[in-house]
């Protein structure tokens, strides 16, 4: 398997941003993935694995991300997690 | 005489006799700060993972035992069980022990205190507040390391519950068909504890300062419901008296709910409607047992409360569309959200309000979230075609805020006609009353509503500028005021005028030193907890309109309190001796 970078942005979606129950739901989906995964808001970089990290982004409706994946399945990582922010984490 | 006796205020009658239980959940367990040897580091750290690892398996339990429906509180212990299972948490933890050689409990409250302090760099005010979850975990962790768990104590047999305070959360987590009678150190007549406590029907006391340090757990007492009294290891006697007592009140308890039926008439034929004032959908059934002749208040705020996001349209119609249906044609007053952000919480919390009872709650909340309000009315227009429902907007203060409403009603309308739903064009729309305010413009107001409900709680809250939960100035939350008999008739007196019908729905509805004055004052509609019901009707039996005028005239020449409560206490005691007997009231025993 060869090692891929990828990298996509997103807008968070649900109403109330990532809080609790968003950044579990996000941390449990990225914690399936081999690869390394970070997000990125404002210059700020964060574990995607971590729910602490994710919850000290406190990034709120609206605000647009970068997550970056590193590994073999990278590419299925992001795209997986994409979705999850898109559709709001089913809150919408 | 029994080893001690307590006195507090009595909030809901009857009389219980039986062994206490403590309730010691918030109790704080102090955590041993030492420092440790090298060779214990790797030991330490072990007992901090089985520290984790037995809160992860706890919350698996508790999760365990949550009906699937509330999906909403499992997915919250979910949450929880990520944030344990997250490794940067741990090494927070760790590295105290590893590199500060601090033992585990101090390295706990170290590691929680440094995310708090990144929390605390975060502007905005709602995910800063997410680090309490941190710190309620981490007191279970602490909990688990010392060896002292968190949970409740499970209930065995039926017992009296002893506490500091008892919160709504509480009353979730208790079962409460185990429960004989509520003690607590905080609290007055209207908190959430004596609330339960009346709807349950089993006496209440509270105020008693420290109650929980003052009686052992499984210590036999008796709670007299009556006079506020606890006996605490009482003589043979005594016993004997109470079960006397409680088996005279079980009988009187029995021939109110057989004449349960017959209507609230008084002696001359002025009838009065009693209804019921209930907050869960659950309590239609005890509405119906006590004979209300109607849900007189439906507080609607219980669906927006421990819940991880806002009630839907959908789900909302359901539920009052059941409620309508099932008591049709009796008529049921729901009144919209009556809440601010403290108590919605998801998010809303960061409003931080010094002040919320005269802060972003109620109609003033909603007409500043429209979305919320909206989704509500238009339930309520929906389910309104299942029978007879009319609709009630709270805190009302002037004539632009209704204005205000009505105007989100009609865009609620508009919504559905859209969308092709159909609903009840013309429902009632009625107000609060409960705001000084709003007694001073009612004749404004009862020009543009179907009806006034009286708020007695809050209009004397607000007119005396009492906090009633306050101890040091709940004795002068004073029902026979001058200044609130004053509003009262008032407020009536306009509804007559303007031709719309006026019901109460406070607590002086259900108080029979108070129903004589407001049979005279002519309110056409008494509404109360639903086991009161019955207890209402008779006492307006057995009372004339035309003595009940008269002692209110006599009333509304006096201008003091004092005098008014003596008068009152007098007159009514002659009309109903017997009933007294088992009733509180405002008045001081």
């Amino acid at each position: 398997m060869k090692e891929e970078l990828v990298c996509s942005e997103v807008i968070i979606n649900n109403s109330l941003g990532l809080h609790a129950r968003p950044a579990a739901i996000l941390a449990k989906e990225a914690s399936k993935y081999k690869s390394d995964i970070k997000i990125i808001m404002d210059k700020t970089e964060v574990d995607a694995k971590s729910i602490l990290d994710i919850l000290t982004l406190a990034a709120p409706k609206g605000k647009s991300i970068k997550l970056i994946a590193k590994g073999e399945d990278a590419k299925e990582a992001i795209k997986n997690i994409k979705s999850l922010i898109e559709e709001g984490f089913g809150e919408l | 005489m029994a080893k001690k006796i307590l006195q507090g205020i009595p909030v809901s009658v009857g009389v219980a006799i039986g062994h206490a239980y403590i309730l010691t959940r918030d109790h704080f367990c102090l955590a041993p700060i030492q420092n440790i040897s090298e060779e214990l580091v790797e030991q330490e750290i072990k007992r901090l993972e089985d520290a984790f690892e037995l809160t992860i398996s706890n919350l698996k339990e508790l999760k365990a035992k949550i009906p699937e429906e509330q999906t909403e509180y499992s997915s919250i212990i979910d949450t929880q069980i990520m944030m344990l299972q997250d490794p940067k948490l741990k090494h927070a933890i760790t590295k105290y022990i590893k590199d500060m050689k601090l033992n585990a409990e101090w390295a706990v409250e170290k590691g929680i205190g440094d995310i708090e302090k990144t929390f605390n760099g975060i502007e905005d005010e709602f995910f800063k507040t997410r680090i309490s979850e941190f710190k309620l975990l981490s007191r279970k962790v602490i909990g688990n390391l010392i060896g002292a768990g968190e949970e409740l104590k499970p209930i065995k047999s039926r017992v009296i519950l002893v506490a500091h305070e008892l919160t709504p959360a509480d009353t979730v987590e208790l079962d409460v068909s185990k429960i004989m009678a509520f003690v607590t150190a905080q609290g007055g007549k209207t908190s959430h504890v004596s609330i339960v406590a009346r709807t349950l029907g089993i006496p209440a006391i509270v105020g008693i300062e420290d109650v929980e340090n003052q009686i052992l757990d499984d210590e036999f007492i008796i709670v007299d419901g009556f006079t506020g009294r606890i006996l605490i290891e009482p003589e043979e006697e005594e016993i004997y008296e109470y079960t006397e007592r409680q088996i005279s009140f079980e009988q009187y308890k029995r021939e109110l709910f057989q004449q349960s039926g017959l209507p609230g008439k008084t002696k001359d034929g002025f009838h009065v409607k009693v209804m019921a004032n209930i907050e869960l959908f659950e309590e239609v059934s005890s509405a119906l047992d006590y004979a209300a002749e109607g849900i007189g208040l439906y507080r609607t705020e219980y669906s927006y409360l421990y819940r991880s996001r806002l009630p839907g349209e959908d789900e909302l119609y359901e539920e009052y569309r059941d409620l309508v249906s099932i008591m049709s044609p009796k008529p049921v007053v729901i009144r919209t959200l009556d809440a601010g952000g403290d108590k919605i919480g998801k998010g809303f919390e960061k409003l931080e309000e010094a002040n919320p009872a005269m802060g972003l709650r109620a109609i003033r909340f909603c007409l500043k979230f429209k979305k919320i309000f909206k989704t509500q009315l238009k339930a309520i227009l929906r389910a309104a075609e299942a029978g007879n429902a009319l609709l009630m907007f709270p805190m009302i203060s002037g004539l632009e805020e209704l204005r205000d409403a009505k105007r989100v009603l009609e865009e609620a309308k508009n919504e559905l006609e859209k969308e092709g739903k159909s609903y009840k064009r013309d429902i009632p729309v009625g107000i609060m009353i409960e705001l000084p305010s709003a007694v001073l413009v009612a004749e404004d107001l009862a020009k543009e509503v179907d009806f006034f409900s009286i708020g007695t709680n809050d209009l004397i809250q607000y007119s005396l500028g009492i906090d009633r939960t306050n101890k040091y100035v709940s004795h002068l939350f004073q029902p026979l005021h001058p200044a609130i008999i004053k509003s009262i008739k008032h407020t009536v007196d306009v509804a007559k005028r303007a031709g719309i019908y006026v019901s109460m729905c406070g607590e002086m509805a259900g108080d029979p030193f108070c129903i004589p004055l407001l049979i005279g004052m002519g309110v056409d509609i008494l509404s109360t907890t639903p086991h009161s019901v019955p207890g209402v009707k008779r006492v307006i039996r057995m009372l004339s309109k035309k003595e009940c005028e008269d002692l209110l005239n006599k009333i509304l020449q006096n201008s003091s309190v004092k005098e008014n409560n003596r008068i009152v206490k007098e007159k009514v005691f002659d009309k109903i001796p017997e009933e007294l007997t088992f009733y509180t009231s405002f008045f001081d025993n």
